[in-house]
């Protein structure tokens, strides 16, 4: 029987589709079992999307400017 | 993430620019910039060596357009660049002596059961919620706090959606080892987030009683 360790230890693989299907079968049995692990998948997930909004950047107006200016200096030569 | 099938109005400006046409060069540079500067931020972890990245990566770029074949979009090219120089630079930087046990995880009891549930906050944490000002620094301070290789792969595949194998291309690391680095800093991640909601419901349920 699978314990929790063990299947956070393989969920990469396993959200990532890459994993045989009879493991990803043993791994499911435990899930259906196992809320912890389920609310833990949850939050796995939600950590790459709250990350990816928490660090999109626009870029500020004078690293802007200074770049144009860098190229036309460079582009004339 | 990188576009690849929204590109192709650019490729009028390249002939031109391949032509010598300056102006669709710099046109070409104003469609891809945003993108680049922000790979090269979260790489670099700040804008004064984010701002050189993206000098370093268009002189580059305008200088090798000649040898440009053409077959990848304009923008995955000049984002390769820059990953590369992010990277060039990084492997100069001092390593810092974060080890990898630092990295957090979740606990376990002896029997391998998960010794915790996760906050109750992170129910709100759906997409459509905004995401607060201490929340976005706590991220930003957790993913700054990982080791650099870690954060290296962390951003790439999770924030800039590069494919593992790409991931392989610039780093020079296999594809196990950067899978291995992107679920630990998962972990960490997530560890940080979990802290962060478990002391804010803290403080909260505290004002509450006051």
């Amino acid at each position: 029987m699978k314990t929790c360790k063990d299947s956070i230890d393989v969920l990469l693989q396993y959200l990532d589709g890459e994993m045989p299907p009879d493991e990803a079968k043993a791994l499911e049995e435990h899930l259906g079992g196992c809320t912890p692990c389920v609310d833990f998948i949850r939050t796995y997930r939600d950590t790459t999307n709250l990350c990816k909004r928490a660090l999109a950047a626009k870029m500020p107006e004078s690293v802007a400017s200074s770049l144009q200016g860098f190229l036309r200096e460079r582009m004339k030569k | 993430m990188i576009p690849e099938s929204d590109d192709h109005p650019l490729q009028a400006l390249l002939v031109q620019a391949r032509e010598g046409d300056v102006s669709a060069f710099e046109a070409l540079v104003e469609a891809s910039r945003d993108q680049v500067y922000g790979l090269a931020l979260r790489m670099m972890g700040n804008e004064a060596d984010a701002a050189e990245v993206l000098q370093e990566t268009y002189l580059s770029a305008y200088q090798g357009l000649a040898n440009f074949r053409g077959d990848a979009a304009f923008t995955s090219w000049v984002y390769r660049i820059a990953a590369n120089f992010c990277l060039m630079r990084l492997r100069h930087r001092k390593v810092r002596a974060a080890a990898e046990e630092a990295l957090a995880e979740p606990e376990f009891t002896p029997r391998g059961s998960l010794a915790g549930m996760p906050s109750e906050a992170w129910g709100r944490s759906a997409e459509d919620v905004a995401l607060d000002a201490e929340l976005r620094a706590c991220i930003q301070g957790a993913t700054d706090a990982l080791p650099e290789t870690y954060r290296q792969v962390f951003v790439l595949k999770d924030v800039e959606g590069l494919s593992y194998e790409d991931i392989a291309e610039v780093t020079g690391d296999s594809v196990a080892a950067i899978k291995s680095r992107l679920h630990r800093s998962r972990l960490a991640l997530r560890e940080a987030i979990d802290r962060f909601y478990s002391e804010k419901g803290l403080k909260r349920d505290g004002q509450d009683r006051i």
